[in-house]
């Protein structure tokens, strides 16, 4: 009744109707992608993991069941839990060495920007073609690693680095550094680019000596930079699936299995959808857990302005 | 300059040791892809001896490589069209103002959080349901719309002056034209750095294709380097030309426009 007495159009004509029916559809197809493959799958999920269920079998309540499976009886899930978290581990490193080569490629060197391009250009490249370049550089006899190693004397016998139960992290750790770090590099660059140069000039003019410039300018105001590539490091280290698929499938043994390798094989090599999902609520709720925990030592929201700029 | 000459010597020297290292491993691909006889020979040459490009010839026969390229070049083009289009529909909705706009954002930022690697089971079931599995569409539909993107399509109409709109509406100018002749136009870096996006998404991903297709024949470019390096693995050097093959349009794209490629994967971030 409200209605008729503020127009004579019809609801459906007026403009107020209009804008939100457009809102409405403009917005309908990306929600309706975002609903179908992020949302639904976490609680998809969710639900899956409580329950027994098989695509042939009707669902039966589980309780805890798979849940207690993960902690008591999968020596796997710890086994690449430990790996995820030495993937982890070598992060600082990395981003401490994409610092260094960010500070020489700040500066008004001659030709940086091509050093920038050459160090980056690994990064966007297909993981999968990455994993089989750096499968073929540990090789036994065609490898130039070995070939150097054995050149310069330092081995008698090649080292079959990704069949062995000691090397094969560690070198699947270096291919994925050498993929990722122009990317930290970048990010680095642009929060070392966002350090207001007055800054230094002040700290020069006071007479205080460039690394305690670097310890006391630079370092504080990259704390962003910093978190973000912490959580990029943190996300790569449970989810970088390609490499390790194609370099060594998990092995030998399961010396190089991530969670999302386990989870893949459990899910699509043993059929067995319900403990997969169950394992990907635990692996969801770590990289959560982990990504806060980042964001603590990097003290409060740091990256979150970070992410729009570059 | 303030500077000495032997700190730039240093500099100098360190970055071409860096860059060294970065490059090594492209080197030793292309040498391997080029190198004519038993690839297996100890000790490796360094240079290729009387380089030929006939592993890349084998490809075409080894392994229906044409096929997988159609694959791969069809994913990725439903994949961008996908962005450039549904991403901007989107932003353009987020810059007007409507009831329940705040829950929306932030139904998109709790999104990011969610890897896509954590959803990968029901994804799968999900996508069986809706039938798509071994097509083109169940292949690209997941990354047909980004969160990142949106919010770079959405700053860039942001930044279009309010009078320009105006002006236009005034004209008669009715909504989808507003965005097709004023706003688009107007955001040509946004709309470059969501086809760089999309395409590299698209044309790198693995693990979603490994888990939908099953026929051959729907397989994309990294799901053939994968076979092909489980069953050809001991025999030539045609993988590497293939991986090389592989790695070139991803290396042009970056040559061709590597200020839009950096500065969308520093704002795709978190996209990861």
């Amino acid at each position: 009744m409200n209605t008729r007495t503020r127009s004579f159009t019809p609801w459906y004509q007026r403009k107020r109707t209009r804008d939100i029916a457009l809102v409405a559809c403009f917005l309908l197809p990306s929600l309706a992608i975002f609903f179908l493959y992020r949302i639904l799958p976490l609680l998809w999920n969710l639900v899956l993991s409580f329950e027994y269920w098989s695509p042939l079998k009707p669902a039966k309540f589980a309780g805890l069941d798979q849940y207690r499976e993960i902690f008591l009886e999968d020596d796997v899930f710890w086994q690449s839990l430990t790996n995820s978290l030495a993937f982890v581990a070598a992060a600082p490193f990395a981003i401490a060495l994409a610092l260094g080569i960010a500070l020489l490629v700040n500066s008004d060197l001659k030709g940086a920007s091509v050093y920038r391009a050459i160090v980056f250009i690994s990064y966007p490249l297909m993981s999968v073609a990455v994993g089989i370049i750096w499968k073929w550089l540990y090789d036994e006899r065609g490898g130039i690693i070995n070939y150097a190693l054995r050149s310069a004397g330092l081995v008698t016998k090649p080292i079959p680095f990704l069949q062995s139960f000691d090397y094969a992290l560690p070198s699947v750790i270096v291919a994925e550094v050498w993929q990722v770090i122009g990317f930290y590099m970048i990010i680095l660059l642009t929060g070392l680019q966002s350090v207001p140069p007055h800054l230094y000039e002040a700290a020069s003019v006071d007479g205080v000596p460039r690394w305690a410039q670097f310890w006391r300018i630079t370092l504080p105001l990259l704390r962003s930079s910093l978190f973000l590539c912490a959580v990029i490091g943190i996300l790569n280290s449970f989810t970088s699936f390609d490499l390790i698929y194609v370099m060594t499938g998990g092995g030998p043994g399961h010396a190089t299995e991530l969670l999302v390798t386990h989870i893949y094989k459990t899910g699509f090599g043993q059929t067995r959808f319900d403990y997969a999902a169950a394992l990907t609520v635990v692996q969801f709720i770590l990289l959560l857990a982990l990504t806060w925990l980042a964001n603590r030592a990097a003290g409060g929201n740091a990256g979150a302005h970070d992410t729009g700029r570059a | 300059m303030r500077t000495k000459p032997l700190s730039i010597v240093l500099r100098h020297g360190a970055l071409v040791i860096v860059c060294f290292i970065m490059l090594v491993p492209f080197y030793w691909v292309i040498k391997t892809s080029i190198t004519n006889e038993n690839i297996y020979a100890y000790p490796p040459r360094l240079l290729p001896e009387a380089p030929h490009l006939f592993n890349y010839v084998d490809v075409w026969y080894f392994i229906p490589f044409a096929r997988y390229l159609l694959n791969s070049v069809i994913v990725s083009a439903i994949a961008v069209a996908g962005n450039v289009v549904f991403n901007a529909m989107a932003a353009y909705a987020l810059t007007k103002h409507f009831v329940g706009k705040q829950s929306v954002m932030l139904l998109f930022l709790s999104c990011m959080l969610v890897p896509f690697q954590a959803t990968i089971i029901p994804a799968y079931l999900i996508t069986a349901k809706l039938g798509l599995l071994n097509t083109y569409l169940g292949l690209a539909l997941p990354l047909m719309s980004t969160i990142v993107c949106i919010f770079i399509y959405k700053a860039a109409f942001e930044a279009v002056p309010q009078s320009l709109i105006d002006a236009a509406r005034v004209d008669g100018l009715k909504e989808r034209q507003v965005i097709l002749r004023i706003l688009m136009p107007l955001s040509k870096p946004a709309v470059a750095t969501n086809v760089i996006l999309a395409f590299i998404w698209s044309w790198n991903a693995f693990l979603w294709p490994l888990i939908i297709t099953r026929e051959p024949i729907m397989q994309t470019l990294p799901l053939g380097l994968a076979r092909f390096l489980s069953y050809l693995e001991d025999t030539t050097g045609a993988l590497y030309a293939f991986a090389v093959m592989v790695l070139a349009p991803s290396i042009f794209v970056f040559l061709m426009a590597q200020k839009e490629f950096i500065r969308g994967l520093t704002s795709g971030a978190t996209k990861g």
